[in-house]
């Protein structure tokens, strides 16, 4: 008899233990999709539940808060979600709250996601309605690269016509041109010499300015002498009182000139008679043929004086004297 | 010739299927009639149930085991390693737990079941029951079919949580998980859809084990030899019979709708 009542002890912890393992089992999971404690509605809508089905998970802000109840086709393009939360996070979920479709993961189930807005707004009562907002579905994503891929193979048919013609173009033979090349890197050294007498040049140009800056050379002196400035000043109203002087003799030269005219055209005057008198004229040609007559006179006296014993001394001693002077004048050019 | 032995063979299953339907009936009819024989049914349970616990908790503890790691290279490969804890218990809970459960259950209690009836069947044990006013059906079939019917849930629920045990252990053998991490997982992956079906159906596997170990026991015969043949046979049908009406099962949860 002892021995039964043993064995029933251990049969009812047996089954005692298989009972709450179950019970346990059945709490967890029904812990886990609200099934037991207490808990409130609240409704979204959405254009396209993109596979959400009753029983999904609701996260607000990535936390379990409670399940999807049911699914409900308001019209053709509207359905409602009815969303069971736990009371535990009721008091936290604000009216402007913002509920999205997500997904667990990269391919996983599809859950809904209450994500809180910020500012201020009330807490969500019993049955409220939440914004929800679109979220890109991997099907739109592929769409849109589908476009994506269209625009690529556009460009690139695009640049293949480009390259094709820069291949037929002059400007590629130019490219293949070793001549050209060579013509080029001519240009080039030669821009890149240059570059270094531009340099140079630079540079001396800064040396230049500094020693100009420092009241070295002439512009140096022209900038910084005072006394120069002083003396370029005088020189400069010399100049001008010169010109003043050259403007006044133009002027009486021109009252000359205007005087001799009017000589000229009354018939005045000594230049009148040199020009337009031929009797003057006459006279000077009768004068000056005497002048010559007189002159080859002279010249036959003074040969016949040369030869004359009194004066032969004379003439002899010149002519040494420049036969002297020649033999110098040849010798110092041989000893240059 | 060949033909007709084909003929009989067929005759005879068929004839085996309706006498094991008679059966079942006949628990229904006389069984559930008063007076009930509770202190039997009790012993059948203590028997049945407890002492069947040691080798149930031993292969659930390696079936979780060895699920889990053989599952995890195949996650790797798919990324999805940090769902194992999710995909073993749902494959535990749903089909790998009561399935195997049942079929050691099947093996242990079945061929004992089929033994003892068809020992006391042979050695006239029952027929002096029967001559004693005592109805043997109902307390020698009805209390063994009851505790199996009753037992094998409670031993696949068990075995359930041993496995997931043994599956924390495989997972924590090649990385490092919380307890609570682990179980918070293994139930965020489960459902009611999950855990309800799985339970129901052990009480059918439990039944079919109780009502095929005692229908062979009870109609045993051609001496000690038969003994063998009922234990043996009882094993197989109710083996046979665990698949099927597993298959119902997943059938009859799909149309509900309760795979999904």
């Amino acid at each position: 008899m002892g021995n039964y009542a043993e064995n029933n002890m251990r049969l009812g912890i047996f089954v005692l233990v298989g009972l709450i393992v179950l019970i346990f089992a059945f709490y967890m999971v029904g812990k886990n999709k609200s099934i037991f404690g207490g808990n409130f509605e609240l409704k979204a809508r959405f254009s396209n539940s993109n596979g959400l089905m009753k029983g999904s998970n609701v996260l607000y802000s990535g936390i379990q808060a409670g399940t999807v109840k049911s699914l409900k086709l308001i019209n053709d393009t509207t359905i409602e979600a009815t969303l069971l939360i736990d009371n535990e996070v009721k008091s936290f979920i604000r009216k402007n709250a913002i509920v999205t479709i997500g997904t667990e993961g990269l391919m996983g189930n599809k859950v809904i996601q209450i994500t809180p807005f910020k500012g201020n707004s009330p807490l969500v009562k019993e049955g409220d309605l939440l914004e929800s907002k679109k979220v890109a579905s991997i099907d739109e994503m592929l769409q849109t690269l589908s476009r994506t891929n269209d625009n690529i193979a556009g460009i690139s048919d695009g640049l293949r016509q480009t390259v094709v013609e820069i291949n037929k173009s002059t400007l590629w033979k130019l490219l293949g041109d070793k001549a050209a090349a060579n013509g080029i890197e001519s240009t080039i050294n030669q821009m890149h010499q240059a570059s270094i007498n531009a340099n140079a040049f630079s540079k001396d140009l800064e040396m230049i300015l500094s020693e100009t800056k420092s009241g070295k050379g002439t512009a140096g002196l022209l900038l910084t002498d005072t006394a120069f400035a002083t003396q370029l000043r005088m020189a400069l109203v010399g100049i001008k009182s010169a010109g003043d002087h050259a403007n006044e003799l133009t002027l009486q030269l021109n009252q000359m000139a205007s005087d001799l005219k009017k000589d000229l055209d009354n018939s005045n005057g000594f230049l009148n008679f040199l020009v337009k008198d031929s009797l003057m004229i006459k006279k000077l040609n009768a004068t000056m043929d005497n002048i010559e007559k007189g002159t080859d006179g002279f010249n036959q006296n003074m040969e016949a004086l040369k030869h004359n014993f009194l004066f032969r001394g004379y003439f002899k001693k010149l002519e040494k004297e420049k036969e002297k002077r020649k033999t110098i004048d040849q010798s110092l050019r041989i000893d240059k | 010739m060949k033909l007709w032995t084909l003929t009989e063979g067929n005759k005879e299953f068929i004839n085996e299927t309706g006498s094991i339907t008679k059966f079942a009936n006949r628990f229904f009819i006389v069984g559930m009639k008063p007076r009930y024989e509770f202190k039997e049914l009790l012993t059948q349970c203590y028997l049945i149930g407890y002492k069947s616990l040691p080798l149930v908790a031993l292969t659930g503890f390696i079936m979780g085991l060895v699920l889990t790691m053989q599952l995890r290279p195949s996650l790797i490969v798919y990324g999805v390693e940090s769902q194992l804890p999710e995909m073993v218990g749902i494959s535990i809970v749903r089909e790998v737990g009561p399935v195997i459960t049942a079929l050691i259950f099947a093996g242990k209690i079945g061929s004992s079941i089929g033994a003892e009836l068809g020992s006391m069947k042979v050695t006239e044990q029952i027929d002096a029951m029967e001559v004693s006013g005592i109805n043997p059906f109902k307390f020698l079939v009805a209390t063994r079919i009851i505790s199996t019917t009753l037992m094998l849930p409670i031993l696949t629920v068990l075995a359930d949580a041993i496995a997931l045990f043994g599956s924390y252990i495989g997972v924590n053998i090649n990385s490092v998980t919380s307890f609570s991490l682990f179980f918070t997982q293994v139930f965020q992956g489960l459902d009611l859809n999950d855990l309800l079906p799985a339970v129901i159906k052990t009480f059918f596997f439990g039944f079919a084990v109780g009502v095929v170990g005692c229908y062979k026991g009870f109609n045993s015969n051609k001496g000690t030899k038969g003994v063998g043949i009922a234990a043996n046979s009882a094993v197989v049908l109710s083996s046979v019979l665990i698949f099927i009406i597993d298959l119902l099962a997943v059938q009859i949860a799909d149309l509900m709708g309760l795979n999904y």
